[in-house]
């Protein structure tokens, strides 16, 4: 079918089947994906399965860069003429104009060099793909048909993280001539694009509902097989994981190797430094103020995404441990999300910080 | 393939210029100030950031503006008043729907639709606008502020072109020749390069890398660098000689093209622009579009070799765009007045678009380049009136032949309104020499566009404005014999026995002379060109000199 929607696991090898299917065509070929990071894990996968080159016909961009190359600024003339800087990553909504009261104000749509752009016009990462939208309607859709005819087929990755204006734009490349495949893992909602008003409802990694209820005309297959099992995960990480998101079909494992050291582990606080010295794992936290151990390599859990390592030690928040130990709903989005990508990066174990006092048969507790 | 091309400001365009071009061979006519070879260098600088042999990007010069903007710009800037800094620009639109050059970043905003193409533009750097601002403050400058100036070379899509991302390939056949530091010719190497594929590109990259290291390891090296190395008593560091290895300068630098043995360089002029031409039509790459230009192919070459070269342009061009600058009328004939495009003072006519274009067709284009490439010219309706008006010239300007000054007189038999709307076109001086064959109203309609309150100022009509008659008859059924005519004119002007002894001839009446001029048109024609002694001219050839 023309368009197709992956539902990929962790670790069920998105980017090489991406790789693969890229290395099948002979005509243009756009790869996109979200972080930099990512950008080049799809480029050494490429050297490592077509003898070191990338060939001639594939692209490979993050989102941002080909948002503005070729969504902004072939038709950006009737909203502005001025050359656009590159881009300003937001942390929160941009153009803010001033304080009212308790309530912040900001520069309306019309405003365009305020709405969309810093004073040294880089464009506000927020709003890029809105500008983008604006500038294809304007120009009777030109900005999209150009693209259409750049590239016959084009595959998005990390299409989870997509949204507002984002989800539009992936709706129009659906209704164009390419050949279009998105895959995304909707457990692994780490980062945002935007904090929308557009499509709010699809935010939290609803990317499936979003082309059942939005793209109804449009013929989008829903593939939740292909990748649905995990090459790097071996089979009880993938059900602690599975656990996580029972609403998700569930993961199995691909490998069956044995190091003796297997699963998923609790960590008593006092025998970390013991467990760092054995199994030499990489620290997983949720953000920079958790103090770690500064000799072991360590991650934030959303920093992490995309990586493989043997052994992982993850620092739980207390959402987690209440979660795991105390029967309570983890039923903060963001949280769950990071949690299941952190888990999701061993090969064979993955331990998980308690207590000195805790004592349950959850899970096996580490003891030397 | 270009569509138009839009220039400003560069070299000798003053302000905005338009030229459209159609598909297949385009053919640039034009006096010598008119702007065809930068025309040409315009478009091969927006193709390849190359001007004359050099890339424009850190070669920049005042001389490539207009010379009169710059200096409108610099009497302004020193009378205080405040002045835009002049900027080059130039846009070349295509025809073909090239996606990854389509955009809105062009300045021609009658165009709709889909628009591809390329643009180069030099203007003061923004970067630079402090520098620039205290400069003009204190007033008094010489010259343009070239050194704030910059090159921006981008696609409609606004994304920035280097010479591998156009996806077009161009080859620059010109008459001056631009060299690599070692004679061999850049834009032959340009032309071999467009013909190559990647993968023999690399091929020849490969084996030039490794000749460089043979040559470094070869014995004779190696012993020279052993002595070079024991020399030295300064430095207990091996010293070594070697080839550059790391310089990017590759292959296409290095290498020298050769013809049966011969350097290139050492080839005649027109023997290379042959080569140059024929390789640059031989590229066969497919997914390339292509474009030649070609600049004066008449120059440095035998007429027979322009005829083969014409013939190789003409038979292989095929989807190629060739736009082509030339002096020659038989170059213009020989490729097709059809695709003629007339230059003057920035004014353009296409032959196709001239109501005459049938006539001229028809006929020898050789008159109307004539027209199209002098200062001046001279309309007149037949040989004997050419002659006469030659003789009148010379007569009048020092023994100075017409051609001398660029004048040219032309006898168009009695096509003088087809010459005319060319004229017109492009403004060039023209005097035309005209009987008014006693019927002053039939003439004046037939110029009605050219007398009175339609006057144009580069055009005269000349005639005697005064009907004569007289009692001479002629022929069986005794037709009266017209006496508004060439013949009876010089009579008048000059006497029998004047021009008894101009013609060599005793008659003894001013009638019986008439009748032998008349039916000897141009034998007596002949003599007065070429006559010792000088006659007088009638006033109306006189106001035609």
């Amino acid at each position: 079918m023309k368009n197709n929607l992956l539902i990929a696991a962790a670790g069920a090898g998105k980017t090489t089947h991406f790789v693969q299917e890229s290395l099948k065509l002979t005509e243009s070929v756009l790869i996109t994906t979200f972080t930099e990071e990512n950008k080049e894990e799809i480029r050494k996968k490429f050297f490592e399965l077509n003898n070191g080159v990338i060939p001639h016909n594939v692209t490979i961009r993050t989102w941002f860069s080909f948002l503005i190359e070729h969504g902004a600024k072939p038709y950006q003339g009737k909203l502005t003429n001025k050359n656009i800087n590159g881009l300003l990553l937001m942390n929160k909504k941009s153009g803010f104009r001033y304080k009212n009261g308790k309530f912040p104000v900001y520069y309306k749509e019309t405003e365009v060099e305020k709405h969309y752009f810093s004073n040294d016009f880089q464009i506000y990462s927020d709003k890029l793909s809105k500008f983008v939208v604006r500038c294809n309607d304007k120009n009777n859709g030109y900005v999209i048909e150009r693209i259409a005819r750049l590239f016959k087929h084009i595959f998005i990755d990390e299409v989870q993280d997509m949204a507002g204006y984002d989800l539009e734009i992936i709706k129009l490349l659906f209704q164009s001539d390419s050949i279009i495949k998105i895959a995304g893992d909707p457990r692994q909602v780490t980062y945002q694009t935007h904090f929308p008003d557009k499509y709010k409802k699809y935010s939290d990694g609803k990317i499936q509902e979003f082309i059942l209820n939005e793209c109804k005309s449009i013929d989008v297959n829903i593939d939740t097989d292909t990748l649905k099992d995990s090459w790097r995960n071996n089979q009880i990480i993938c059900n602690f994981a599975n656990y996580l998101f029972p609403e998700y079909p569930s993961c199995d494992s691909l490998h069956n190797e044995i190091t003796g050291h297997d699963g998923v582990f609790l960590v008593r606080e006092k025998d970390i430094e013991r467990y760092l010295i054995e199994y030499s794992p990489t620290q997983l936290r949720y953000s920079r103020t958790k103090k770690v151990n500064p000799n072991y390599e360590v991650k934030n859990f959303g920093e992490s995404k995309g990586t493989t390592r043997d052994r992982v030690l993850i620092y739980p928040t207390q959402k987690i441990s209440d979660w795991l130990l105390n029967d309570k709903k983890l039923d903060d989005f963001d949280i769950k999300c990071k949690f299941y990508v952190a888990v999701t990066r061993a090969r064979y174990s993955v331990a998980i910080v308690c207590k000195n006092n805790i004592e349950t048969d959850i899970l096996p507790i580490y003891e030397y | 393939m270009i569509r138009s091309v839009k220039i400003e400001n560069f070299k000798c365009i003053k302000g905005s210029f338009t030229l459209d071009f159609k598909k297949g061979i385009n053919i640039l006519v034009g006096n010598n100030e008119a702007g065809k070879s930068t025309i040409l260098e315009a478009i091969h600088l927006a193709l390849s950031g190359i001007f004359r042999g050099k890339l424009v990007k850190g070669n920049l010069t005042q001389y490539l503006f207009n010379y009169e903007v710059v200096k409108e710009y610099l009497e302004n800037v020193n009378d205080g008043k405040t002045s835009e800094p002049p900027y080059i620009l130039i846009e070349l639109y295509l025809d073909e729907v090239l996606p990854i050059l389509e955009g809105d970043k062009f300045s021609e905003k009658k165009t709709t639709g889909k628009t591809s193409g390329i643009a180069l533009k030099i203007a003061l750097d923004e970067k630079y606008n402090e520098e620039y601002e205290s400069l003009i403050k204190s007033g008094n400058i010489e010259s343009l502020p070239i050194e704030y100036y910059d090159v921006e070379w981008y696609s409609f899509a606004r994304k920035a072109l280097t010479a591998r991302s156009i996806p077009i390939k161009s080859s620059f056949i010109d008459v001056g020749f631009s060299k690599f530091r070692n004679g061999s010719d850049i834009y032959i190497s340009r032309i071999v390069q467009n013909i190559l594929d990647t993968d023999e590109k690399t091929k020849v990259a490969q084996a030039y890398r490794k000749v460089k290291e043979t040559f470094s390891k070869d014995q004779s090296i190696a012993d020279i660098n052993s002595k070079i190395t024991d020399i030295s008593k300064l430095s207990n560091k091996e010293i070594e000689l070697t080839v550059d290895l790391g310089s990017r300068s590759t292959w296409d630098g290095s290498l020298i093209t050769q013809l049966d043995k011969i350097p290139f360089d050492f080839i005649g002029k027109g023997e290379q622009s042959i080569i140059k031409t024929d390789l640059a039509l031989s590229n066969k790459r497919a997914e390339a579009s292509s474009i030649i230009l070609i600049e004066e192919p008449e120059c440095h070459i035998s007429h027979s070799r322009l005829n083969q070269l014409l013939n190789n342009i003409k038979d292989n061009y095929h989807d190629k765009q060739i736009i082509l600058s030339t002096h020659s009328s038989f170059v213009s004939n020989k490729l097709g007045l059809d695709n003629l495009i007339l230059l003057n003072k920035q004014k353009t006519v296409k032959f196709d678009h001239l109501s005459s274009k049938d006539f001229f067709e028809k006929v020898s284009g050789y008159d109307t380049l004539r027209l199209i490439l002098c200062k001046k010219a001279i309309l007149v309706e037949g040989d004997s009136d050419e002659l006469v008006l030659q003789r009148a010239y010379r007569d009048n300007n020092n023994d100075k032949l017409p051609i001398e000054d660029e004048v040219e007189i032309i006898s168009v038999g009695t096509s003088f309104l087809r010459f005319l709307e060319i004229a017109e076109c492009l403004e060039i001086p023209v005097k035309v020499v005209t009987d008014n064959d006693g019927d002053l109203e039939s003439l004046k309609r037939k110029y009605k566009n050219y007398l009175g309150k339609n006057k144009k100022s580069n055009i005269e009509i000349c005639y005697e404005e005064k009907i004569h008659t007289g009692p001479l008859t002629i022929g069986k059924d005794n037709k009266p014999f017209n006496y508004n005519t060439l013949e009876p004119a010089l009579l008048r002007a000059n006497s029998l026995e004047k021009l008894n002894s101009i013609f060599d001839t005793k008659y003894e009446t001013e009638d019986s002379l008439l009748k032998y001029m008349k039916s000897n048109k141009t034998d007596c024609a002949l003599k007065i060109f070429s006559s010792q002694d000088k006659i007088n001219y009638p006033e109306f050839i006189m106001r035609a000199l």
